[in-house]
């Protein structure tokens, strides 16, 4: 016994979503608007807000070029307002999170992303600006068909099905039904009532063929720190942030103040432990000096330090870093590479 | 945006206040000319609306575009540059210089889609005292007839006029998934055990350019091969690993890029495999004294076409100055399309539509920087973004912040960028940024018939003036 | 007279506009969220030039029911922030005995810390804190403290000094070494008198060669150098090694000739911070968080960590 719904009844569904107010976002694809040739970029599909239902891309997807941490982890976040008078300084709250969210059709390796984010947003102090949107945020998966080359999941322990921090998934049925499994009572409030009984279950393929053991890697960076493997595998690396920025576990961030001499806001921006000034000090010294110094740092962090302290990899295996790269490396690059 | 940032004035409120708009209009002078005669209108009780808040400076020469941009930013409505007549700059030729930039700013602007009618260029000199009244006058009530500015950065799809294609009723479902490493969602697909999906060429540069890198690593003239592996880039040092050398279709990175890198120039005497379109950042890094082509060895490969944008209107099948050239010539495709062909596409749109297609654009930008870190002519060591005392651009990835590091990347590549397209491959939001390069390159040509990196013996566009520099839009 | 007080400049209307002033300053009423980043507003109630790019600055909560629950162990930091220019981490270098204010110290180097340096007394910036760990203080008690601080280094180790100075009967002997490059690079000079006053308390002040001065009575030479030539007692002794990495490299052979281990010899480590609460991944070397975890530690721990610092 399963429950189904067609995809015109879920457009309906993600219709009313929206028309109740729930901010609503999902695969989105943007096509280039002024092409007069082969594109340099073709058609790309990214996690965007939806204002309407028809904007929802639901296939002819690996997955999306971005990653679902934006809606509970901005790229630009304001954490509180200052306002500087002669008189004095005068602090106030930035709204709050309150409107409630739904991803749909996430990828398991994005749904995946947020229990594990969890651990370091709640580490001792509790980020509420995180936690609240996290609370007001349903997530509601679509399993996978088809991987390409880039896709590793099933190397950190997820697969094309997984269920790891999904409220309801959608697997394919074909012929425009989808297989509906409420995973949590988030997930079963957002599909009451609009569900058929049914006795089709989804299958679900194989996944990608796993590349290479992680925990493996994880003991190969605290052993080796100093190997020569890091410069010499990490000379491609041109040091930008594509890969962390489109990873849905990477949550380093900035603070900064921005405004004028009256007023302004401090804030919070996605930040790169690729870039050169991630860890310079005032004196001038840098720990990590060289692009295979940050390399390092950045499968240290992901598959030994992560684990460590909170039990998990910091990857879901989601292939972006890879795609992304300039310069085709990614996280997997490295890593395939050890 | 939230009410605590500095923002545009809102619709609203200027709709309640039209009737009593009062332009705010900020003024970038030099201090030897214009602002003398600003003075002079004040000595001789000339009267002129007091809408202008002057900002003096030692030079137009000096005025950074920037600046221009910052004003509109916090609430101008109008800008007005002015400086010495061209002959007469105090510092012999700062305004030269200046108007030089001018030219091509306008056009990157226009790209934009700033409203160009609330720039205002004009030459006043310390004598014109009745000229800077005049001048005020007319950009007050030229202004005051537009009304406020509120159409910085304004991404309402009411204005945009082009097909933004966001998917149709129905959506995306049942385009079947394209393999291709030209596919959606991935450009230079990650295949390790395949080896890259790149269809190779038949005129059998591959074979060729092994040989040649066997040989020169071999005899030990160079150090190390910079060139195309199966998944990116690799750096061969030993003439073992020439194997991991491939030429194919999917040689897509510029890797003129990587001359700059300490991590690759600590390896030691390079050998650099460029394609026609790669070499010419070459021409232009040796012009501006980056590199020595004495101390490199260049491996042009006749190209047969990528496959991109820029190949359907390349014009550098061959690299012309290379040491030696690999593969066989004459493959490449002739050129079939116009090269602006979507930048014209783009300039159909009213202004307002201009900008509402960049700010939705930006606001996928993330601020990686994967723009700036492919790109060969972006080697300062301490980018302009990552400066604090003050913050010039804004680091945050919001509207202002991204329309500032957006315009200064595009600028600063007026005249340098060779159109390797390398910017848009990297960008993981797939922002078009070659248009941005686009409306400066075709600036450059029109007005100043200079194309970056095709002659080694032209001087640099805009470290050069000429006494002959169109200035029609100078009053 | 101080040099630093000709770098004393006239406050334009932008720069006091910029600092605020106590008395009207507040945070607005009823947050709907506890914001971990939010900090106190806290007053200035003395700036002091210790060197012409050094200053000290003593700070106390605008709100008084903070200012009475408050407390931290000595060692841990703050992040410190002028509102419009950004935050910055620092040492607490005050004891955690004195309730009546905070006090940090800081070199003027860029863009926060300049800002810092135009802020005047009645001014009002932030503070977050405290974070990180603390001395152990607890282990330290019945041993005999060594005290080795170099240059703009002195801080952090001046409040276990006088942390140690007010429980003087839970320690031992205790010896200060202190040195900088010049005489004018030398911070908390006077309260160096005060400690040599006392009970069992040697305070040695060196300068690097060549930057003595005609009237300098301390002594010449490098602090590992100094400290060497001191003949220090070393059974039954902890030591606190703070200073740039050079220093404390040579410092560190002299410490284990003399028999004090690695276990022992503690140091503070400094790493770029942002949050300060382990979320924005910038400080760790390794697997240690040096807001977390540290940033005191012991020689034997930070051996084992990977050179990433």
């Amino acid at each position: 016994m399963s429950a189904t719904i067609s995809q015109a009844e879920l457009r309906e569904l993600v219709a009313s979503w929206i028309a109740q107010g729930k901010r609503v976002a999902g695969p989105r694809l943007v096509a280039p608007a002024f092409r007069s040739a082969p594109q340099v970029k073709p058609a790309c599909v990214f996690y965007a807000p939806l204002e309407s239902s028809g904007e929802l891309s639901l296939g002819g997807f690996i997955r999306p070029a971005n990653s679902v941490k934006e809606f509970i982890f901005p790229k630009h976040e304001e954490l509180y307002a200052y306002r500087i008078t002669g008189q004095g300084i005068e602090l106030s709250e930035v709204e709050p999170p309150a409107v409630e969210q739904v991803l749909i059709a996430a990828r398991p390796c994005d749904a995946a992303s947020l229990p594990i984010l969890d651990h370091v947003f709640n580490w001792d102090y509790k980020d509420e600006l995180y936690d609240r949107k996290r609370q007001l945020t349903t997530v509601v998966t679509l399993a996978c068909t088809a991987h390409d080359d880039a896709c590793f999941c099933t190397s950190v322990g997820l697969g094309p099905a997984a269920e790891r921090g999904s409220d309801a998934m959608l697997l394919e049925l074909g012929e425009g039904e989808y297989e509906v499994r409420c995973l949590t009572e988030k997930g079963k409030a957002l599909f009451d009532g609009k569900l058929q009984a049914s006795e089709r279950v989804a299958s679900v393929p194989a996944g990608p063929e796993k590349r290479f053991d992680a925990v493996e890697v994880g003991a190969f960076v605290k052993e080796h720190f100093d190997s020569p493997f890091w410069p010499a595998h990490t000379l491609a690396c041109l040091g930008c942030g594509a890969c962390a920025y489109t990873c849905p576990t990477c949550h380093c961030f900035d603070i900064v103040d921005e405004g004028n001499i009256e007023r302004g806001v401090r804030a919070r921006n996605w930040d790169s432990c690729q870039f050169t000034m991630f860890t310079l000090h005032a004196s001038g010294h840098n720990p990590r000096p060289n692009q295979a110094a940050r390399q390092r740092q950045r499968i240290d962090h992901k598959f030994h330090v992560y684990p460590e302290k909170f039990g998990e990899i910091l990857c879901t295996g989601c292939g972006n870093c890879a795609r992304n790269c300039p310069v085709g490396m990614g996280v997997l690059g490295v890593v395939t590479a050890l | 945006m939230s009410e605590h940032t500095v923002a545009p004035v809102s619709v609203a409120a200027v709709c309640d206040r039209r009737a009593e708009f009062e332009p705010k209009i900020v003024a970038f002078v030099c201090n030897w000319c214009t602002y003398l005669g600003a003075d002079l209108a004040g000595t001789t009780r000339l009267e002129y609306p007091p809408n202008v808040r002057i900002i003096r400076l030692p030079c137009t020469g000096r005025i950074d575009f920037n600046l221009i941009i910052k004003a509109f930013e916090m609430g101008a409505d109008s800008v007005l540059v002015s400086g010495c007549h061209p002959g007469d700059c105090h510092y012999t030729s700062g305004n030269y210089h200046a108007r030089r930039r001018w030219i091509l700013f306008r056009e990157l602007l226009q790209a934009l889609g700033f409203d160009l009618e609330r720039i205002y260029f004009t030459w006043i000199s310390a004598a014109e005292g009745h000229k800077w009244q005049q001048t005020v006058k007319e950009i007050t009530e030229k202004t005051r007839k537009l009304g406020p500015y509120t159409g910085l950065y304004r991404s309402s799809a009411a204005s945009v006029g082009a097909t933004l294609v966001v998917a149709p009723e129905g959506g995306h479902e049942g385009r079947p998934y394209d393999a291709s490493p030209a596919g959606v969602g991935a450009t230079l697909v990650v295949a390790p055990e395949g080896g890259h999906k790149g269809r190779p060429y038949d005129g059998g540069g591959e074979a060729a350019l092994r040989e040649t890198c066997r040989r020169l690593l071999a005899e030990g003239s160079v150090k190390v091969v910079i060139g195309y592996g199966r998944r990116g880039p690799v750096f061969v040092t030993r003439p073992e690993d020439v194997e991991q050398l491939v030429w194919n279709n999917q040689c897509l990175a510029n890797l003129t890029v990587y001359l700059k890198r300490k991590e690759i120039r600590a390896l030691g005497r390079p050998a650099i495999v460029v394609k026609g379109c790669d070499e010419r950042a070459l021409v232009v890094l040796e012009k501006e004294s980056q590199i020595d082509r004495k101390e490199m060895y260049v491996i042009g490969m006749a190209c047969e076409g990528m496959g991109q944008a820029k190949c359907e209107t390349c014009e550098a099948h061959l690299p012309r100055f290379a040491d030696e050239v690999v593969g066989e010539a004459g493959k490449h495709p002739a050129e079939t399309g116009e090269r602006w062909k979507s930048l014209e596409s783009l300039l159909a749109l009213p202004a307002a539509g201009r900008m509402a297609y960049w700010a939705r654009e930006f606001e996928r930008c993330v601020k990686c920087y994967a723009c700036r870190q492919v790109c060969p002519m972006c080697y300062c060591e301490r980018c302009l973004v990552e400066k604090n005392r003050p913050t010039e651009i804004e680091p945050s990835a919001t509207a202002k912040g991204n329309f500032a590091w957006h315009i200064l990347r595009a600028f600063h590549l007026a005249g340098r960028c060779v159109g390797c397209d390398e910017c848009t491959r990297a960008c993981p939001a797939a922002i078009d940024l070659r248009l941005l390069n686009l409306s400066l390159a075709k600036a450059a040509e029109e007005h100043f018939a200079y194309r970056a990196g095709t002659d080694p013996k032209a001087d640099l566009l805009i470290g050069a003036y000429s006494l002959q520099d169109k200035e029609n839009f100078i009053r | 007279m101080l040099a630093a007080d000709s770098y004393r400049f006239r406050l334009t209307r932008r720069e006091q506009a910029r600092a605020g002033k106590a008395a009207a300053s507040r945070r607005t009423p009823k947050w709907t969220m506890h914001n971990i980043y939010e900090p106190d507003l806290m007053k200035v109630i003395e700036t002091r030039p210790q060197t012409p790019d050094v200053k000290s600055v003593k700070v106390r909560f605008l709100d008084e029911a903070r200012a009475r629950d408050f407390s931290f162990r000595v060692g841990q930091f703050g992040i410190f922030s002028v509102f419009g220019y950004g935050e910055s981490t620092f040492n607490i270098c005050s004891s955690s005995n004195w309730k009546d204010y905070l006090e940090f110290c800081f070199r003027r180097v860029g863009c926060v810390t300049e800002a810092l340096w135009s802020v005047e007394e009645g001014d009002v910036i932030g503070f977050r804190g405290p974070y990180g760990n603390a001395y152990p203080t607890e282990e330290w008690k019945g041993k005999n403290l060594i005290f080795l601080g170099g240059g703009i280094a002195m801080p952090p180790v001046r409040c276990a000094v006088w942390y140690a100075l007010e429980n003087r009967a839970d320690y031992g002997n205790i010896t200060i070494v202190y040195g900088a490059r010049t005489v004018a690079d030398l911070v908390y000079v006077d309260e160096l008198d005060e400690w040599a006053k006392h009970p069992s308390v040697r305070v040695v002040r060196c300068v690097d060669p060549g930057g003595e001065t005609p009237d300098w009575k301390g002594e010449i030479g490098f602090v590992p150098t100094v400290f060497e030539r001191a003949g220090v007692p070393a059974e039954n002794s902890v030591a606190l090694v703070i200073g740039p990495p050079i220093m404390i490299k040579n410092t560190l052979p002299v410490l284990y000739r003399m028999g004090i281990q690695p276990s022992v010899v503690y140091t503070s480590l400094e790493n770029r911070m942002k949050c300060g609460v382990g979320k924005c991944g910038r400080c760790n070397v390794g697997s240690f968080y040096v807001c977390k975890e540290g940033p005191i530690l012991t020689m034997a721990q930070l051996e084992r960590l990977p050179a990433d610092y």
